[in-house]
């Protein structure tokens, strides 16, 4: 079936205006998009989007993640196989995490990341028929924000809310940043690592966080509002 | 391929010729050769349009670049000094596109000058007030 902008759109569907914009123009087909022969086919199943300048992609409901190059993913690392770390980043292989791709590793001086530790790390590497690869340092050899996460608490959401909060006009952080100090790393995959001073402070970031799931951006505001007043003890 | 080839720099004949040029000279010849003989092998599957072929679509798996996400890393009021650092060093670029905060809005300022203009020619040029003062001196 066509469709257009904007439609609910099935695995099967195909959209002329990209076709059309693709004849003169580069395009950027984004996830759920492929391009065969005659059109631009849909493979997911929801709504279809633009963004200009000609950026198509198709945004669903998705918890499973797909490694995609670029992203920056938490991991679990639940193995260490000669030089590299196997690290869990819930998709359906284990990524792998060389111990030479830490700020300021050598053969010599091994970074100190012991199973079990939560990662922040970016795929390198993300092939349909390879297994992922991770790094925790950016081009020039500095970690960044990359790295092992020490403390704090990991939950899991669905991929469609780490993109809500990770967007620019998303009001959750922009409310939440000037009532109490915490840190957050959220990854594409679905998992989020929060850390606040307290546990009050820490149980009330997560519960901002997915509460704002399937709120539109003025409830956002109010419900942080609501959560704040709850925390400074003004309402038990 | 024989695009790429004549893409190619290629060493002049003169430098070739030289001495110590010898295997450089037999290892050009042999890509040469090996180009050709692949063409005759698969000239009648390779056809003029996979070579010159180019896409307009450019595939993307990532929605980091779709919708403009931010970096998932980060900390406020002082929780990790170290993030907060790199996270200023990358806002004052937006802020400069946007207009800049003011205190004192447009408007306001238009009228308070205007009042203060008024005000000036007023005791700038002479009146009857000021002009006998200068006669006393």
């Amino acid at each position: 079936m066509k469709a257009s902008v904007g439609d609910v759109v099935l695995p099967g569907d195909y959209c002329e205006e990209i076709s059309a914009v693709g004849e003169k123009a580069k395009v950027i087909i984004g996830p759920g998009l492929q391009k065969e022969i005659d059109h631009v086919y849909v493979t997911k199943a929801g709504i279809l989007k633009k963004r200009n300048p000609n950026t198509y992609w198709v945004d669903n409901y998705q918890k499973r993640y797909i490694p995609a190059r670029g992203e920056n993913v938490i991991g679990v690392v639940v193995q260490k196989a000669g030089d590299i770390f196997r690290v869990d980043v819930g998709s359906s292989t284990t990524a792998a995490l060389s111990y030479l791709s830490f700020e300021g590793a050598t053969k010599k001086n091994k970074p100190d990341v012991q199973i079990g530790d939560v990662v922040y790390a970016k795929m390198l590497v993300a092939s349909k028929d390879m297994e992922p690869e991770l790094v925790c340092v950016d081009s020039h050899g500095k970690k960044g924000r990359m790295g092992v996460l020490s403390d704090g608490f990991v939950f899991k959401c669905s991929l469609n809310l780490i993109r809500k909060i990770l967007n620019p006009h998303c009001p959750l952080l922009e409310s939440l940043k000037n009532e109490w100090p915490f840190e957050l790393a959220a990854g594409m995959n679905g998992r989020i690592w929060i850390k606040a001073n307290t546990m009050r402070e820490t149980i009330a970031l997560g519960n901002a966080i997915l509460g704002a799931e399937y709120l539109s951006d003025e409830e956002i505001k109010s419900m942080c509002t609501n959560i704040a007043t709850i925390l400074a003890g003004h309402v038990s | 391929m024989a695009g790429l080839s004549r893409k190619k720099l290629q060493l002049p004949k003169s430098v070739l010729e030289m001495k110590f040029m010898k295997r450089t000279k037999e290892r050009i010849e042999k890509e040469l050769e090996n180009i050709h003989g692949h063409e005759g092998l698969y000239s009648n599957i390779i056809t003029n349009e996979m070579r010159t072929a180019t896409g307009n679509y450019i595939p993307e798996a990532s929605f980091i670049y779709c919708e403009n996400l931010i970096d998932g890393r980060l900390s406020f009021k002082g929780m990790n000094p170290e993030i907060e650092r790199l996270m200023d060093l990358e806002t004052p670029k937006e802020e400069e596109s946007g207009e800049m905060q003011k205190d004192v809005s447009d408007e306001v300022l238009v009228k308070n000058m205007n009042k203060f203009k008024t005000r000036k020619r007023q005791s700038l040029t002479p009146s009857k007030y000021n002009v006998p003062s200068k006669k006393k001196k």
